[in-house]
C-alpha cells in the first residue's frame, strides 16, 4: 500500500470510528439532531410574527438554523471530543501513536462536521413539512459544491480549534464561549451586512460566514456564489496550514510541560 | 530497519543521566514557581530479550522515567535510546518499535467494543490491513478475550480491561514493551494470568520494562531489577543481588495489637536493631524487625514492647521485599518526587 493510500485509509478509518463514538453520546445526539430543528422552529415563528413568510425567506431561515447546528456540532465534535479523550486517557495514546497526529485530527474533525451537516437537511425538511416552505433553489447544481466547500472550511476551522484543546485542559470553556457569538457574527441569524461595520471584518475571517454564504447563495441568491465557495476553500487551506504549524508547537509543549495526562 | 538494529551489543533501552524537572505554581494572587525534580539523573541499560524491573514507592519517578522512554515527555537533561534510536530526536521511529501499557482503568474507548478498540489502534499503529484480523485474533487468544471481543468495554472487568490494554500494546508487534504497573487493581487470579502473559512475551523474544509495587512479582518475573527512590536508582541487580544486601540479617516478625509509635521508636533505638517497619493488618500491626543478631534478641525486643499485647512471633530469612524495604528506608525521601508525580 502506498503512503498516500495508507494516509487516506487512516483518515477514513478515524472518521468512521469517531462518528461511531459520537453517536454513542446522548449529548452529541441532542446537539446534532434536535437543536437545529429547535433553532429553525424558533426562527420560523419569529419571522412569521414579522409577517415575513415568503418562500425564499423561510429557506434563508432554515439554512441559517441548520448552520447554527453545524457550528455547535463542530465545536462539540472537534474540541469537546478532545476533552473527552483527555478524560478517558486516550489522548496520550493518540498523540503518541506512530501515525501523524494531524491526520488523526483531520479524521476526527471531518467526522464531526460531516455529521453536523445533517442539520441543514433536517431544518429544510422540517420547514417544508410544518411551515409549507417551498424548496426552490436558484442554483441547485451549485448546492453540492457549496456544501462541500462549507464542510472543508468548517472542518479545517474545527481542526484549528482542536489544537488548543490538546494543549489546554480547560479549553472547553473557550469552546462554549465561541458558540453563540459566531451564530451572530457569521450571519447565521441575520445578514452580515446588518451588523456594525467593525464586526464585519471579523465575519470575513470565519468559515461559517462563507460556508453560509455559499449554501444560501446557491439556494436563494440571484448571482452564483462563486466568491463565497472560493473563500471557503482559501480559508480551509489557511486554517489547515495554521493548525499544522500550531500543532507542532502544541505537541512539543505538551511533551515539555507534561499536560496530556492532566484532566 | 536501521543498521543500528543489527548491532548485537547495543542495549534495547539505554538511559544516561536522565533528569526530569516539573514546573508547577502555587498560590492564586501571588504565584510562586516551583521546580520539582522527579527524576534526578538515572542511568541503566536493558539488554534485548531481557525483562527488566523498575521498583519503587509512589512518586519515586518510575512513571516519569517510562514516559520519557516512550517519547511522551521530554527529558530536562540526559539522553535515552530505544533500539538505538534517540527518544527526543527519532520519536516516530521509536514509537513504531515500542508498545506500552499503563495500569488502571483509563486509556480505552469504553462505549465501543474491545474489537473496535483494537481495530482503531491497529490503524493508528500502521498495522498492515491484510494482517489486522489475524493479528487481532491471535492477540485476543493470547490475552484470553476470545469470545468477549464484541462486548462494550464499559462492561469489562478490570482484569479484562488490563488484558485488552496489553493486546493493544502488542498490536504492531513491538520490539520493546513498557508495562507500568500492569497488575494494578487486579485480583490474584487475574494478576497470575497477567504474569503468565508477560512471561510468554519474554519467551517470544520481546524486551520488557516492567514497573510494579509487588516484590514477589518482580522476583518471579524480572531478570534484573532497579530500585528507584526519590528519583534516583538506589540499587540495581538480580533479585539475588538485592537480597544479598540483607542476607546476613534475620527478620523477626512480631504480631502486636495496639502498638504505639513510642514503642516502635524504643525498638528502633536498640543498638542491635537495624530497621523496624510496620504492616497494618485487620486487627493487628506486624512489626518487621531487621537484625544481624538473629532470634537471640527476641526476648529483649519483647521486653521493650512492654505491656502491648503480642500475638505470633516468627524469625525468618529475609525476602526481596525486606531488601526493598531496607533500600527504600535507607535511601532518602520521596516527597519531592511524589509531588512531581501528582502533576505528571
Amino acid at each position: 500500500m502506498t503512503e498516500s493510500l495508507r494516509v487516506a485509509r487512516l483518515i477514513w478509518f478515524v472518521t468512521w470510528f469517531n462518528v461511531k463514538m459520537l453517536l454513542t453520546s446522548e449529548f452529541f445526539i441532542l446537539t446534532t439532531f434536535l437543536s437545529p430543528i429547535i433553532f429553525a422552529t424558533l426562527a420560523f415563528f419569529l419571522f412569521r410574527a414579522g409577517s415575513n413568510t415568503s418562500g425564499q425567506t423561510l429557506l434563508y431561515v432554515a439554512l441559517g438554523a441548520g448552520m447554527m447546528g453545524v457550528w455547535s456540532t463542530t465545536l462539540f465534535g472537534c474540541g469537546g471530543a478532545i476533552a473527552w479523550q483527555r478524560w478517558e486517557g486516550t489522548l496520550e495514546l493518540l498523540v503518541n501513536a506512530p501515525s501523524r497526529y494531524d491526520y488523526i485530527l483531520v479524521g476526527q474533525t471531518f467526522g464531526a462536521v460531516t455529521l453536523g451537516f445533517y442539520g441543514i437537511g433536517a431544518t429544510i425538511v422540517w420547514g417544508m413539512l410544518l411551515f409549507g416552505m417551498p424548496l426552490e433553489a436558484t442554483f441547485p447544481w451549485l448546492l453540492p459544491f457549496g456544501l462541500a466547500a462549507a464542510v472543508l472550511s468548517l472542518g479545517s476551522l474545527g481542526m484549528l480549534i482542536a489544537t488548543t484543546f490538546v494543549l489546554y485542559r480547560h479549553a472547553n470553556a473557550l469552546g462554549n464561549l465561541l458558540e453563540y457569538p459566531i451564530w451572530l457574527i457569521a450571519g447565521l441569524l441575520v445578514p452580515v451586512a446588518t451588523l456594525p461595520f467593525w464586526v464585519q471584518p471579523i465575519s470575513w475571517l470565519l468559515a461559517p460566514t462563507w460556508g453560509m454564504e455559499a449554501i444560501r447563495g446557491s439556494a436563494t441568491a440571484s448571482d452564483p456564489p462563486f466568491f463565497a465557495i472560493g473563500m471557503c476553500l482559501v480559508l480551509a487551506v489557511v486554517y489547515y496550514v495554521l493548525a499544522r504549524i500550531i500543532l507542532v508547537y502544541v505537541l512539543n509543549k505538551a511533551r515539555r510541560d507534561a499536560t496530556l495526562a492532566l484532566q | 530497519m536501521t543498521s543500528s538494529l543489527s548491532t548485537p551489543a547495543r542495549p534495547a533501552i539505554e538511559a544516561t543521566d536522565l533528569v526530569r524537572t516539573y514546573r508547577t505554581h502555587t498560590g492564586v494572587i501571588r504565584r510562586h514557581r516551583l521546580d520539582v525534580e522527579a527524576v534526578k539523573g538515572i542511568s541503566f541499560a536493558v539488554e534485548p530479550g531481557e525483562l527488566f524491573g523498575l521498583l519503587g514507592p509512589n512518586g519515586a519517578g518510575k512513571t516519569t522515567t517510562i514516559k520519557m522512554l516512550i517519547t511522551l515527555l521530554l527529558p530536562t537533561s540526559g539522553t535515552a535510546t530505544v533500539m538505538g534510536l534517540d527518544v527526543v530526536r527519532d520519536t516516530t521511529e521509536v514509537r513504531k518499535r515500542i508498545g506500552y501499557v499503563f495500569g488502571g482503568d483509563r486509556g480505552l474507548y469504553d462505549r465501543v467494543s474491545g474489537l473496535d478498540n483494537l481495530r482503531y489502534f491497529a490503524e493508528l499503529y500502521g498495522v498492515d490491513p491484510a494482517e489486522q484480523s489475524r493479528r487481532i485474533g491471535a492477540l485476543l487468544e493470547l490475552v484470553g478475550l476470545t469470545g468477549r471481543e464484541r462486548e462494550k468495554v464499559e462492561g469489562y472487568s478490570r482484569g479484562m480491561r488490563q488484558r485488552l490494554h496489553i493486546a493493544r500494546g502488542l498490536l504492531h508487534d513491538p520490539d520493546v514493551l513498557f508495562l507500568d504497573e500492569p497488575s494494578l487493581g487486579l485480583d490474584p487470579v487475574g494478576a497470575r494470568e497477567l504474569r503468565r502473559t508477560i512471561q510468554s512475551l519474554v519467551e517470544a523474544g520481546k524486551t520488557v520494562l516492567l514497573t510494579t509495587h509487588y516484590m514477589f512479582e518482580a522476583d518471579a518475573l524480572c531478570d534484573r531489577i532497579a530500585v528507584i527512590n526519590g528519583g534516583k536508582i538506589v540499587a540495581l541487580g538480580t533479585g539475588a543481588d538485592l537480597k544479598n544486601a540483607v542476607v546476613n540479617r534475620t527478620i523477626i516478625e512480631i504480631e502486636t495489637f495496639g502498638v504505639t509509635a513510642g514503642t516502635v521508636q524504643r525498638l528502633r533505638d536498640d543498638p542491635d536493631v537495624i530497621a523496624v517497619n510496620t504492616e497494618e493488618r485487620d486487627q493487628s500491626e506486624i512489626l518487621l524487625v531487621q537484625s544481624e543478631h538473629g532470634p537471640q534478641i527476641t526476648q529483649r525486643l519483647l521486653a521493650a514492647i512492654g505491656d502491648t499485647r503480642v500475638g505470633k512471633v516468627v524469625a525468618r530469612e529475609p525476602t526481596l521485599e525486606d531488601a526493598y524495604v531496607h533500600l527504600i528506608a535507607t535511601t532518602g525521601e520521596t516527597d519531592g518526587a511524589a509531588r512531581a508525580a501528582s502533576v505528571s
